[in-house]
């Protein structure tokens, strides 16, 4: 790559650290500036007029009206269909002691989606954005499950079950 | 020497942080197909995530290798049969359909049939070869449906296949018989794909 020079890094180090002279009077000078630039008569940029005087509230609320319809966007009802669509996803195991969710959407981590029991039906809610994700139930830590209720994953490449689940995009 | 230990210390600091979890030798091989498939414009995290399947069910390192290698492979057959402009999550529907058995031929015409996103009718043929349908019966009825079937529909389709599988019918036949309702026929020639629709 290069040689390098520790005298020359050296005296570059020592040049950085001098330390810098500021003229004590230079905020003085520079606040002087600004109090003669704003002083009245000098202002550079002319306030704006609005085309009918004294009319300004009508233009005021007809802004305010179109703004919000901007943000509301009526038109786009159903919303982005590339935004997250939460899924819940729900497991029957009455003996379990706990159920985690793992798959392509939380790093196949169980600490990330522990799943809620209520009487044995254990359900947790992922959002997920468009595209194809396989996952399984991690039931006591141990026992991996395939959701009965989803297509099976074609390859179970490592021995244990797993779904799919699939998200529709745009044009779905 | 420093040089070469400052390259590795930024090597290490460029790895995915997930793939920690990893054995640093199926790690380091890891590395190399995600860095492969990214260098030929693949996506890298259908690779990582399934590396990372692979350690949270507790594979030895050569099978997650191997695994993540198939999937690199797959990737790879499903963008040059779908061509240059495919989302990720058509390439991984693809790969997925490939992998159930769908020719790339099927993939390409199912392109040209229908309208993107793909994803939904890729991913309906894999589920359907999945749950036991012949992979060209799946191919012949998904092709069939691609140019006018919703994603809705084709997912109400492999449900209502899937159901009548539950209940006991062989998955070929529920198939066929759920395709003709629709008034498509699947006979001896459901090997071969309907002509597609132009692309519109």
């Amino acid at each position: 790559m290069f040689d390098r020079d520790d005298g020359a890094l050296d005296r570059v180090i020592r040049q950085l650290r001098q330390p810098v002279s500021i003229d004590p009077a230079l905020d003085a000078r520079v606040m002087e500036e600004i109090a003669a630039d704003a002083a009245p008569g000098r202002l550079a940029t002319p306030r704006p007029r609005f085309p009918l005087r004294g009319a300004r509230w009508p233009w005021l609320a007809a802004a305010a009206v179109l703004g919000a319809i901007l943000i509301a966007r009526p038109w786009s009802a159903g919303g982005d269909t590339d935004a997250l669509n939460a899924f819940q996803f729900v497991l029957v195991a009455p003996q379990a002691s706990s159920v985690s969710l793992v798959g392509d959407f939380n790093d196949w981590d169980p600490a990330r989606s522990p799943m809620q029991t209520a009487q044995g039906i254990w359900a947790t809610t992922v959002p997920l954005p468009p595209g194809r994700y396989r996952y399984a139930f991690l039931v006591n830590g141990v026992e991996w499950r395939a959701d009965p209720g989803a297509p099976r994953a074609g390859d179970d490449e490592f021995g244990t079950p797993s779904s799919v689940i699939t998200v529709g995009g745009k044009g779905s | 020497m420093m040089i070469t230990a400052l390259l590795l210390i930024v090597q290490v600091a460029a790895q995915d942080p997930r793939l920690e979890r990893l054995d640093p030798a199926t790690r380091s091989l890891v590395v190399s197909v995600v860095d492969s498939a990214k260098a030929v414009g693949l996506p890298g995290e259908p690779l990582i995530q399934r590396a990372l399947e692979g350690a949270t069910k507790g594979a030895l390192g050569p099978r997650i290798v191997t695994a993540v290698r198939r999937l690199a492979t797959d990737l790879g057959t499903a963008r040059a049969a779908l061509g240059a402009g495919v989302t990720t999550p058509e390439l991984e529907a693809g790969a997925a359909a490939l992998r159930a058995g769908a020719g790339p031929d099927v993939l390409t015409h199912l392109r040209d049939a229908r309208r993107p996103p793909l994803t939904m009718a890729l991913a309906v043929l894999a589920d359907l070869v999945a749950s036991g349908v012949p992979a060209d019966s799946a191919s012949a009825v998904v092709l069939a449906l691609a140019p006018s079937a919703r994603d809705a529909d084709l997912v109400e389709f492999r449900r209502a296949v899937e159901r009548d599988i539950s209940l006991g019918a062989p998955p070929g036949a529920a198939a066929a018989v759920r395709a003709a309702n629709t008034g498509i026929r699947l006979g001896a020639d459901a090997g071969n794909p309907p002509r597609p629709a132009s692309r519109q």
